[in-house]
């Protein structure tokens, strides 16, 4: 914790450096680097929260022109995201929808064919190829493709996701699968369990930790699939925010605001971070009974 | 060779087969019934093939591999992941090690670690344009945080993992703490840091597809992509996401057959 507060302090010494000191006169790598619009400063930070946050509630009075109303620090980013009614709370909520859409979708489809390759060695034997094939395209290089089939939708926001959530699924089920020590199954085939029994008593406990791990990787791929893939064609979510609107070509045609940026980074990896826990904690509930 | 492993190729042999073929039917009766005519937002495409016929993918690899698109962009892009990746491992091993080793600089480290494992890569990349620009720095430094978060996190907790039997015994032996960490740390890390590798080769190719399709420039497999997507150009994509997907698959048996190579010395059961 004290190492945090250290970080924001220097973190805000270096950013307002070009105050306290004049920058122009350091070497090279220092000048560049401490230009305002590389480290933006902490209050630039602070501004571009409450900005995002409060939204385009205020509108200027009609008879001044509108450019005097302005704060001084925001930027054409903030404006731009601001005429298109985007708040941080609203972007950050519909990305997590759609990460959690993908992990609803996704994992039990993953951990389901994981389960088919697993058990029968015959359906590994044809399928596992099938799966290699799949697993080796990049979920976001699908989205063009996607988007000729269905047209400008929110499934080709949410398929890729759905896709890398998957693909990331099968092989920790897998394993978990195949890797259950053979005792086991000996054991309880002939003790008698078959069919529904053995995979509820046996495999499915056995696989449950491997699955569980997985299922926070698959996390962290579902944040990043989705911010990408909202990068490259959304016009909501904290993809969008982050490269401040536009379409597709034309994306980065704005100048980007380094504030806005940061703080749309350090809420992603806060939800991140924040769901990661939840898995987390869940992981440990479910596996008490190993330890 | 043996039988069960012939087994095993015969019949993914006979699967993927199966595919091409269900692809080549499909692809033929698509091209009566599926439209030429779609409706993209705001115009209308003419001379659309939503399932190009081996035919029309066979012209369209001749001609990109004629002139020269296809072997420039696969070295592009493979330059770009090699550069990256190379940097990003390195970092990303020497820090973890460095952070599993010494607790008080992991006191230190940890809130950075922290917030980069949970950034998702690809939201970095507009904050590396503004602070890099456009061209190749900003393309493979993405690579190299991907690379460097993964490889941090593996190096780390493989160091971590180590049992502390064996720290115990090679200290009770006399030996120096630079001896341990060469003879003993390293090498039961070794594994798991390499798994993180493998993990990380294949983030470092979603990596770059995004970075070349935002920032689309001549020549990349994400370029092709981008422009496949402006006419749209189906087999053009279909190619491109065909040897992205080979490109990705031969980087992985590439990690795969080095992994068995350098741990032969363990002992391994099945």
């Amino acid at each position: 914790m004290s190492s945090l507060i250290v970080l924001a302090l220097a973190y805000t010494l270096l950013s307002n450096a070009s105050r306290f000191i004049d920058v122009d006169q350091l070497p090279d790598p220092l000048r560049s680097t401490l230009r305002p619009d590389v480290l933006p400063p902490t209050q630039a930070l602070v501004q571009a929260i409450v900005d995002l946050v409060r939204g385009p509630e205020k509108q200027p009075p009609p008879d001044e022109p509108a450019h005097m109303h302005h704060h001084v620090h925001t930027s054409d980013h903030v404006g731009v995201l601001l005429q298109q009614g985007v708040t941080l709370q609203t972007s950050l909520l519909i990305t997590t929808g759609r990460v959690l859409f993908g992990m609803v979708v996704g994992a039990p489809l993953g951990i389901l064919i994981g389960l088919l390759i697993g058990l029968s060695r015959r359906v590994d034997d044809y399928v596992h190829p099938i799966y290699v094939l799949v697993r080796s395209i990049p979920p976001l290089a699908l989205i063009t493709y996607i988007m000729l089939w269905l047209g400008h939708t929110e499934a080709h926001r949410l398929i890729p996701i759905v896709y890398a959530v998957a693909t990331t699924m099968v092989i920790p089920t897998y394993h978990g699968v195949r890797d259950l020590a053979s005792t086991y199954l000996v054991a309880a085939r002939s003790l008698g369990a078959r069919g529904w029994l053995l995979l509820r008593r046996v495999l499915l406990p056995a696989a449950g930790p491997a699955v569980l791990s997985g299922l926070r990787y698959a996390l962290a791929i579902a944040w990043m699939t989705a911010v990408g893939s909202e990068m490259l064609m959304a016009d909501n979510g904290m993809g969008n925010l982050i490269v401040g609107g536009g379409m597709w070509a034309s994306r980065f045609q704005t100048r980007s605001d380094p504030a806005v940026v940061m703080v749309g980074i350090l809420a992603l990896a806060a939800a991140g971070w924040l769901m990661d826990s939840g898995a987390r904690l869940l992981t440990i509930r479910l596996t008490r009974w190993a330890r | 060779m043996s039988l069960v492993q012939r087994n095993r190729i015969k019949r993914a042999l006979l699967s993927l087969g199966a595919i091409a073929v269900v692809y080549g039917i499909a692809a033929e009766i698509g091209r009566w019934v599926l439209p030429h005519r779609i409706w993209m937002d705001v115009h209308y495409i003419d001379n659309v093939e939503l399932l190009p016929t081996y035919e029309s993918l066979a012209e369209e690899l001749a001609f990109l591999i004629q002139s020269w698109i296809l072997p420039s962009s696969i070295l592009v892009s493979t330059g770009r992941i090699l550069a990256g990746f190379l940097l990003g491992s390195v970092v990303g091993i020497v820090v973890g090690l460095a952070t599993g080793r010494a607790a008080r600089l992991e006191y230190v480290a940890d809130p950075w670690t922290t917030l980069l494992r949970f950034t998702p890569a690809l939201a970095l990349l507009p904050l590396y344009v503004i602070w890099f620009g456009y061209g190749e720095a900003s393309k493979i430094l993405l690579i190299a945080t991907s690379v460097a978060v993964v490889a941090m996190l593996g190096a780390h907790q493989a160091v971590r993992g180590v049992p502390q039997v064996y720290l115990d015994a090679a200290r009770a032996l006399g030996a120096s703490p630079r001896l341990i960490f060469r003879k003993i740390v390293l090498p039961a890390a070794f594994p798991q840091i390499f798994a993180s590798l493998r993990v990380a080769l294949a983030l470092a190719w979603v990596t770059i597809v995004v970075a070349e399709l935002i920032d689309a420039k001549m020549p990349s497999l994400g370029y092709l992509l981008a422009l496949a997507g402006a006419y749209p150009r189906v087999p053009q994509m279909l190619i491109g996401l065909a040897t992205i997907g080979a490109l990705v698959f031969l980087s992985d048996m590439l990690a795969l057959s080095l992994h068995a190579k350098v741990t032969r010395w363990m002992r391994r059961t099945g």
